[in-house]
């Protein structure tokens, strides 16, 4: 008996020797793709897939919420250990840092085998000296969703297309007792998905840009006169009144829930507007300098993007894997209306959402595009400028101030 | 003598343990911190040393500044010692006396300890909701506020700061309670005894016995309670995140901005030095205050 035992337990030993010597090797990714994140989704069938059909690597995703992962991966690169092979980042000045500190693995090498599918527009804000160190998933513009069945009840069967009507049709729903916009003054980046728009409308997507890279100043006219309509707006009532002890989660509830006439927000929320009625529509914020802007100029681009580290466990192969990741997350986010698609579209959209087809719609018809100012400047540069507009918003400042004030600590 | 210094070194040995941890977990960082905060860094990359630099921009840019950060902290130390314990005070002197049901009432007391930051912050942000919230209810309840009115206790810049405080003073209450009720508990009877006997009434019994006799333990509640403040974040950051407009920020949540948002680990760390340096210099200054006999 003593002998069948052993015997058995040896073959237990030998069989879970041999299970651990065929096992896949472990590959960490980082994301902000927590539970309520509108990507996580995409990202779970991403990694589905690649652990479906990978025979040498299991990769294993450790989110971590938006706000915390900042943190969580700046402290990582500040200290050089305990990095993951491959991280998710925001493009531009975010992984510019990591990159000029060497803590990036260059992609030029395994570029080339995906440039087909990845235009040079996509790839620029990941682009440093003229070498690549991001994969770009999706990308996502500033929308102004509006619920019709709001607007119809202070009279408008038609959203506002001009300026002039847009007031008008704020003015009109506060008479009717509805509030216009919903905004979380709460986080300060949710401020700038207001202003920044009031700006491109205003003196162009060019003009922001050249205020944000330093070839125009922060003060003039263009500046002051749309700062001074966010101003306007504010002392109209034409934002929540509780707006100020708001996050971005409880405003779309409030947009979604049908107390504000208007969201404007990311186009990352289209596959959840879509989803809360008919009534819900995603319209073009109107010009308000016509001589310097046009219709479809827009404030986004491509942003979200996947990077590999320079310390990663093989980084030749998480390349790889980081661009078949990219490819689906920006096919499967497409596809559920988390964002617009970084990569070409080469499969049935169909079944893409009504939202999200006119706001990738609105972006064929850009003429001109400017990224978010928190990602374009540099961390620093953030920090200041959102102090300023949510000095704006509380107003402890006014629009005059605000463009000399950026323009002396900015510039 | 070769005895005697044998008998040094084994002290010295035992010791290291305990001193290499002191000096590794707390002396370190703080010196870490002194020697980033002389240098402009984005926490990865070169960096540039730029002397104090650092230390005259937290209190000269207008989107850091550094000095209403301070004198939140300080409000807050404020009222933490002049409301927050003198209330945690009465409440142990009345417990300590033995009422009806004086063991729950120390549980309930010392929930809110217990409970979660986040969840208190939850719960105090309903509590102060513009539209629905259990003080604006109220108000328009007994018609001190009109039906369609509102005050936003949280994003309106002239309040907010207070209506933070209040949670925080809430939550914090019954732990002073605990600390000061264990010390009463640890009057001797016979002293209490011996001074009804001769006459005292229960206001000098507080006052020339008791509040003495747990001097050392009101001690120990200001320091908490005054460092505590300086040091608040987690309450504050659940709240208000800092706004409107940074009204309510405290030194930790500008420090933790510049550390980890504005990429400057330079002005982080000036801050963080500054903290440490004014914890010190109050703890020092309240072990003056207190500083006695700590018996009767």
């Amino acid at each position: 008996m003593k002998k069948v035992i052993a015997l058995v337990l040896a073959t237990i030993m030998l069989l879970s020797f041999a299970s651990a010597l065929a096992e896949k090797e472990e590959l960490i990714l980082w994301s902000i793709a927590v539970e309520s994140d509108a990507n996580t989704p995409a990202y779970n069938a991403a990694i589905e897939a690649f652990n479906a059909s990978s025979e040498e690597y299991v990769l294993t995703m450790q989110p971590t919420e938006n706000e915390a992962y900042k943190t969580k991966i700046k402290a990582a690169m500040s200290a050089g250990a305990g990095l993951p092979d491959i991280f998710f980042t925001w493009s531009m000045s975010f992984l510019g840092d990591f990159v000029a500190a060497g803590r990036v693995y260059c992609l030029d090498g395994v570029l080339p085998a995906y440039k087909d599918e990845l235009t040079d527009t996509m790839l620029a804000n990941t682009t440093y000296d003229g070498a690549h160190y991001g994969v770009p998933l999706t990308m996502n513009v500033v929308t102004l969703f509006a619920n019709m069945d709001l607007l119809a009840q202070a009279g408008w069967d038609k959203a506002p297309e001009t300026y002039e009507e847009l007031i008008a049709c704020c003015d009109d729903l506060v008479a009717a007792g509805i509030i216009p916009f919903g905004v979380a003054g709460k986080e300060n980046w949710c401020l700038s998905e207001y202003t920044e728009p009031l700006l491109v409308k205003t003196i162009g997507a060019q003009g922001l840009k050249d205020c944000y890279t330093g070839a125009a100043s922060w003060n003039q006219e263009g500046v002051i006169k749309a700062m001074t309509i966010f101003t306007d707006m504010l002392a109209k009532g034409y934002f929540d009144p509780n707006a100020a002890a708001m996050g971005n989660e409880e405003v779309k509830q409030a947009f979604l829930g049908g107390k504000t006439a208007f969201y404007q927000n990311g186009s990352w929320n289209c596959g959840e507007v879509a989803a809360a009625g008919d009534a819900f529509v995603a319209i073009p914020f109107p010009v308000i300098d016509a001589e310097k802007a046009t219709l479809y100029e827009m404030v986004g681009g491509p942003n979200d993007t996947l990077a590999v580290t320079a310390s990663a466990k093989n980084p030749e192969v998480c390349a790889q894997i980081a661009f078949e990741m990219g490819r689906t997350i920006a096919r499967e986010g497409n596809l559920i209306g988390s964002g617009l698609p970084a990569w070409a579209v080469n499969y049935d959209t169909s079944s893409v959402n009504r939202i999200s087809a006119s706001v990738a719609d609105m972006v064929a018809q850009s003429q001109g595009m400017v990224l978010f100012g928190d990602n374009f400047l540099s961390a620093e540069q953030a920090d200041i400028y959102l102090n300023y507009i949510a000095l704006l918003f509380a107003g402890e400042i006014s629009a005059v101030e605000f463009a000399e004030g950026l323009a002396a600590e900015l510039q | 003598m070769k005895k005697k210094f044998g008998y040094r070194v084994n002290i010295l040995l035992f010791l290291l343990p305990a001193l290499f941890l002191f000096i590794s977990v707390l002396i370190a960082p703080i010196v870490m911190s002194a020697y980033y905060s002389l240098f402009k860094w984005k926490g990865v990359g070169p960096m540039t040393f730029i002397g104090f630099q650092n230390y005259s921009d937290i209190f000269t840019m207008k989107t850091v500044n550094a000095g209403r950060t301070l004198k939140n902290a300080l409000l807050l130390a404020a009222f933490s010692t002049v409301i927050q314990l003198p209330f945690a005070l009465w409440l142990a002197l009345k417990l300590a006396k033995g009422i009806k049901g004086e063991r729950g009432f120390l549980s309930i007391y010392f929930m809110p300890v217990l409970i979660s930051t986040v969840v208190i912050g939850q719960l105090w942000i309903k509590i102060y909701d513009g539209d629905n919230g259990l003080v604006n209810v109220a108000l328009r309840a007994v018609g001190l506020l009109g039906e369609k009115d509102m005050i936003v206790w949280l994003g309106d810049k002239n309040i907010a700061l207070w209506a933070a405080f209040v949670p925080i003073l809430w939550q914090y209450v019954g732990y002073h309670m605990l600390l000061m009720y264990a010390g009463i508990k640890s009057v001797p009877p016979e002293l209490s005894e011996a001074a009804m006997l001769d006459g005292c009434t229960e206001g000098q019994l507080n006052r020339y016995i008791i509040i003495p006799y747990i001097k050392p333990i009101l001690k120990v509640s200001v320091i908490f309670a005054v460092t505590g403040s300086l040091k608040s974040y987690d309450l504050i950051k659940v709240l208000t995140n800092g706004g409107p407009a940074s009204t309510t920020e405290v030194p930790s949540i500008l420090m933790y901005r510049q550390l980890f948002l504005a990429n400057s680990y330079g002005r982080g760390s000036a801050i963080a030095v500054l903290l440490i340096a004014l914890c010190f210099a109050f703890a020092l200054l309240i072990n003056l205050a207190f500083k006695g006999d700590d018996t009767i």
